[in-house]
């Protein structure tokens, strides 16, 4: 029997001044299924679905919610017709309760007294029904992300939502949990909602979701039914004509061509030992001890929060360790301030492209010399000599096809996906003997992903040495010679490339300590 | 050149809208609205006088706008030009009158430096706090302001006051202390050409140095700065340092060249109008001389105004702020 | 006795200024809004207050006139940072100037260049019945000018309304992650607005209070500062509203005493004096600075349409 749609979205355009996100998209969601909502970043998955939520607004197009037309101008609006969306960042008040955090914006019955007691009592029944268990008094910044994250699913459920939408749920899961969240999910359609899974990762929407549509640069490019199609015909959709997928990375089956690495040399860079405790007495990073080898790409596996950020951190000279040594290329680093480390073979591509790497108020030239403003060809140390700025600028937007109207161009204008090939850029052009690479290739869509992993893997040619530290793990079983994992600070184990697993990964992302010894 | 027309294009359309709206006021006010402008626009140039007493409002009004412009590179707003003037003033009459035996070559330089380092030191407080204990830089070097003003009380009622005068003020400095003049009547002395020397330097060093890079770098992302090895703190102090000492520096020359002696009030209202004069050339440290002497033309042309025509000098000052709010608003309508 | 009783009550009556001053900033602070134009906005209220109670001869109409022109810069001000989305700080000061512009020109076009400006009679004192009659506390306390109890009034249902209320909840929300309560249905911009509007009224009656309650007339910059003083009190109180009570206390007591020691004449200069309550301020800021607990978003716009980066 044919359903009738509960939700259609007609043929909506968005532009953001000249830049066309969505194109002519249509979308339509039947009652009770999982459609998954799959395209590489910058698709205009995001897009579309947060005009649905009310968050942009639509240029031209229509919405139809049980066949009636609607207008939706605010998330209150889409909140009141039962549409619910957790976003890719968690919006959440970093010092409320998750109570709080869950009843905020709802009519409270005590809202002269805020007692909540009903209020936690209706709660507490949607964390049994859905399996998300939660400590309702808890201040949400003191949560782990996988508990975060259950919170905002509560949040759309708490407004009795009919429609679901969720944006890269899976992004900081251990793969276990990934699993548990689909059982949710599951539970949730019997319950009578209605899902919208958005990702870019195709193996997991081929796992949950009944039908697909593929979305590539703002236009539809199929919808098909998971049963109908295969891997193959929906890779084809995501990345197009742009790719030749056989010669790609990105799509590689055989990894053994990617370059083997000599162990029997001497270690790049070395760290021994090492400790961090912040400020407030916590201990980040406990007897870390690893090596990186000449050629080789060493991964860092964990779900997000245990440590790789001061991992990376620690290992570039932007935070000294509290105790333990850093030698590279036989030299003791230890405690040496990452200006001088950028000027002796270190490049960092930080993980918040925005906050801790990124120049919006200046130009883009101005963000391309940044961290190596003090060596040549850019200065002599005292000017700068901006010929060569400009022209080495006008290079790299060429090469790492940064869309820019050219070196003198504000920072601001750039688009999310364009910062990050600046920092690419940045990073790659100094040639430098040690790569720290924080999620490099978030906010790129998949064939600029295929150019990094082309850049990291001619790394690996020129015997160059990169800390890869990934919250995508196949992304990292993908690339790296050797993976090890980091929970709360420690590395708990190191696998070779033959002994990849993901579960076995997983399993050590969650804390789980492998019985056999870490092999090195 | 195009972009040059381009750029000034705003700039004259913010002048004539504050005009026009501001003539309205006037007008309703029952003043004769062209005269006024008249007055305000042309007192500048209409005698060598009215030329030369432009120039020296040039002068501070410069130094204070570019004590706003260097911190605010970084990001960092230093309201504090006033207690910097003020102090650097107190310096240079200090110097002048205690070593007022000495010869030029030698008390010149010291009166100047004196106010320049006082300057720099009013500037240093601020930058400390905010190195050492993260307090914001708004309210100290404000509050610092007032504590100055007690200061120059002190001092022009001390032991050096001149008891002649009706007003707070010293003795006059040592002849050696003198500016020299460029031209003697009208009086225009040589501090001109220190500022204008100064604000050059300021220009190329932010533009062309890697220090202005970092200083530049430090304002767009203090954060991504430092990730990248910058060490913002230090570009923090160093700009409120440097601005301190650039506003010292208006407060010796203020002393050295014009009144030759510690008057209390010699800060003027050149703090607020170097604020206003910072803004509207949006930290550019290019912008900054040429809007400095536009106001100053204003300036100079609202005295005469008050004086011939009886209509408040306040009115050419809400004539500024309305064109520093025209050019801002200019800024919105371009990104639209 | 008699001293500490008179000093107190002293105190009580200087620290209105400030608590106004503070609590409007502060209301705006907890959407976002950090207004740095109060200094301009009391020299207008004052001015303005000053001016129409002189005309109409009726104080409280002055008060109204100062809260009125507060609320427009405040309006000013929420427009240009949250439609417009221009730098608040910025903002902050070009409304600053004006302020101080007009509180100026207007008693020059109103009254003319004078040396003996007129005076408006200052507020009289209510004494609350049977209260005012408490040994010590009762003159303290309960025989005070009207806008006295309104500020203390004022700072208790301020704090009921953020910390007890479900609106009061949902306006916090919006100066800790304005995404998070927009993406709720939250309306930002409108609480914006009305956090900035109201918090410029109370800067200006703030204003108002220093001709109607210490000189009975309008002098030139007669704030002395204490628009800035108001900010560094906002922070150190934490930007909450019983805290920026205690704090507005303290202040008043500093300014009264640094006042009373030049009149008893000790022998320092009364200029170090003068000094006094500015550099007390700094040290403040130094002893808790590591406290301050500020809304997350306090001085940064939020463009519901700018792209996830």
């Amino acid at each position: 029997m044919e359903k009738q749609p509960i939700l259609e979205l007609k043929n909506i355009r968005k532009t953001f001044d000249k830049l066309v996100a969505l194109d002519d998209v249509s979308f339509s969601l039947l009652p009770g299924e999982i459609h998954g909502l799959l395209g590489g970043n910058g698709a205009g998955k995001t897009t579309l679905m947060n005009i649905l939520y009310g968050l942009y607004r639509k240029d031209q197009g229509e919405i139809f919610l049980n066949s009636e037309k609607i207008e939706i101008n605010g998330p209150r609006d889409a909140l009141k017709r039962g549409i619910g969306m957790v976003h890719q960042h968690f919006l959440q008040i970093a010092n409320y309760t998750v109570l709080e955090n869950i009843v905020l914006g709802t009519g409270i019955t005590n809202r002269y007294t805020m007692q909540m007691q009903p209020e936690a009592r209706k709660v507490e029944e949607l964390c049994q029904r859905f399996g998300l268990p939660v400590e309702l008094n808890a201040v949400i910044s003191t949560l782990p992300i996988g508990t975060r994250q259950k919170v905002e699913i509560l949040k759309a459920l708490y407004r009795g939502v009919k429609i679901l939408i969720l944006d890269e749920p899976t992004t900081n899961l251990t793969p276990q949990e990934v699993d548990a969240l689909f059982e949710s999910l599951r539970v949730m359609v019997n319950d009578g909602l209605s899902i919208v899974f958005i990702t870019h990762k195709l193996r997991e929407v081929l796992s949950v979701c009944d039908r697909i549509t593929v979305l590539r640069e703002g236009r539809n490019i199929t919808t098909l039914d998971r049963k109908d199609a295969s891997e193959e015909v929906f890779v084809r959709a995501m990345v197009g004509e742009q790719m030749n997928i056989e010669k790609s990375v990105y799509f590689a089956r055989d990894t053994k061509t990617f370059g083997e690495v000599d162990y029997t040399a001497e270690p790049l860079l070395r760290l021994t030992q090492v400790n961090l405790i912040s400020k407030e007495g916590v201990a980040r990073l406990k007897d870390v001890s690893l090596e990186i080898f000449h050629g080789e790409i060493l991964g860092i596996a964990g779900v997000a929060g245990n440590g790789q950020q001061e991992l990376a951190e620690v290992t570039a000279g932007i935070i000294p360790p509290t105790s333990g040594k850093i030698e590279q290329n036989g030299r003791d680093v230890t405690g040496v301030p990452v200006g001088e480390r950028l000027r002796s073979g270190l490049s960092y591509i930080p993980e918040d492209r925005l906050h801790d790497g990124f120049l919006p108020k200046a130009s883009v030239a101005h963000n391309l010399i940044l961290g190596v403003h003090r060596q040549p060809p850019y200065s002599d140390g005292r000017f700068i000599n901006w010929k060569t700025v400009y022209q080495n600028s006008r290079e790299q937007i060429r090469e790492y096809n940064i869309k820019t109207g050219g070196p003198e161009d504000p920072g601001g204008n750039l688009s999310g996906g364009n910062i990050q090939r600046v920092m690419i850029a940045r990073a790659f052009s100094m040639n430098a003997d040690l790569l720290v690479a924080h999620n490099p290739t978030r906010g790129l869509d998949i064939p600029s992903m295929d150019f990094v992993y082309q850049k990291l893997l001619q790394r690996k040619a020129k015997k160059q040495a990169t800390l890869l530290i990934s919250e995508d793990l196949d992304e990292l079983m993908l690339l790296s010679d050797r993976i090890a994992v980091i929970y709360r600070g420690e590395i708990l184990g190191i696998l070779p490339r033959e002994q990849f697993d993901k579960y076995a990964i997983g399993r050590l992302m969650s804390g789980i300590r492998s019985t056999e010894p870490a092999t090195p | 050149m195009k972009t040059l027309g381009r750029t000034i294009l705003p700039y004259l359309i913010a002048i004539a809208a504050s005009f026009a709206a501001a003539g309205i006021f006037i007008a309703a006010m029952g003043f004769d609205v062209g005269r006024a402008y008249q007055t305000i626009l042309l007192t500048s140039f209409r005698t060598p006088n009215g030329f030369i007493q432009t120039l020296l409002k040039f002068i501070p009004l410069t130094l204070q706008a570019l004590a706003f412009t260097v911190p605010l590179t970084a990001g960092k707003f230093n309201i504090g030009g006033e207690g910097q003037m003020i102090v650097g003033g107190i310096a240079a009459a200090a110097v002048g009158i205690t070593f007022s035996d000495l010869p030029p070559v030698i008390l010149l330089p010291l009166v100047i430096l004196a106010g320049v380092i006082a300057g720099a030191f009013w500037g240093l407080v601020p930058a400390w706090l905010l190195y050492r204990f993260g307090l914001n830089e708004i309210l100290t070097t404000v509050l610092l302001n007032f504590v100055s003003f007690a200061l120059i009380d002190l001092v022009a009622t001390g032991p050096w006051r001149d008891t002649t005068a009706g007003h707070p003020t010293t003795i006059p400095i040592g002849q050696g202390g003198w500016l020299p003049m460029l031209v003697s009547n009208p009086p225009l002395h040589s501090g001109i050409i220190l500022a204008v020397l100064v604000a050059a330097g300021i220009y190329v060093y932010t533009s062309r140095t890697t220090g202005g890079y970092e200083l530049v770098a430090t304002g767009a992302n203090p954060r991504a700065a430092e990730v990248f090895g910058i060490n913002v703190k230090r570009m923090f102090v160093f700009s409120l340092v440097l601005a301190g000492a650039l506003a010292g520096l208006a407060g010796s020359i203020e002393v050295a060249g014009v009144h030759r002696r510690l008057i209390e009030g010699m800060q003027s209202n050149f703090l607020v109008l170097g604020l206003i004069i910072g803004l509207i050339a949006r930290g550019n440290n290019l912008a900054v001389p040429f809007v400095a002497f536009f106001i100053a033309v204003l300036e100079v042309g609202a005295s005469a105004m008050q004086r011939t025509l009886m209509i408040p000098v306040e009115m050419v000052f809400i004539v500024e702020a309305l064109v520093l709010l025209f050019v801002l608003l200019s800024d919105v309508v371009r990104r639209r | 006795m008699e001293t500490l009783v008179t000093f107190l009550r002293l105190v009580l009556l200087s620290m209105v200024p400030f608590v106004l001053a503070s609590q409007g900033t502060m209301l705006g602070g907890r959407t976002g809004i950090f207004n740095v134009a109060q200094e301009g906005i009391m020299l207008l209220g004052a001015s303005l207050g000053f001016l129409v109670s002189y005309q109409v001869g009726n104080n409280f109409v002055g008060m109204l006139a100062a809260m009125a022109a507060g609320a427009l810069f405040g309006l000013l001000l929420a427009y240009f940072t949250t439609t417009l989305k221009m730098n608040q700080f910025v903002i902050g000061l070009s409304l600053f100037f004006i302020g101080v512009g007009l509180s100026t020109l207007l008693p020059k076009l109103v009254i003319g260049i004078t040396l003996s400006p007129p005076l408006i009679p200052t507020l009289p004192e209510v004494s609350i019945p049977v209260l005012s009659q408490i040994p010590l506390l009762g003159p303290i306390l309960f025989r005070q000018n009207g806008l006295v109890y309104f500020s203390i009034f004022l700072s208790l249902v301020l704090w009921y309304f953020l910390y007890r209320t479900q609106r009061g909840l949902e306006l916090r929300a919006v100066g800790e992650n304005p995404m998070a309560a927009d993406s709720l249905g939250i309306n930002t911009v409108r609480a914006r607005y009305w956090t900035a509007i109201a918090g410029g009224a109370l800067i200006g009656l703030a204003g108002a209070y220093l001709p109607m309650v210490y000189t009975g007339t309008f002098t030139e910059a007669m704030t002395r500062g204490r628009g800035w003083l108001a900010i560094a009190l906002t922070f150190f109180g934490g930007w909450s509203p019983l805290t920026i009570l205690t704090g507005s206390l303290f202040f008043a007591g500093v300014e009264v005493l640094a006042f009373r020691a030049q009149v008893i004449g000790l022998a320092v200069p009364y200029q170090y004096l003068l000094m006094v309550p500015y550099l007390a301020t700094i040290l403040i800021m130094i002893l808790t600075f590591r406290k301050a607990r500020v809304p997350a978003f306090l001085g940064q716009n939020y463009d519901r349409e700018k792209r996830n980066l």
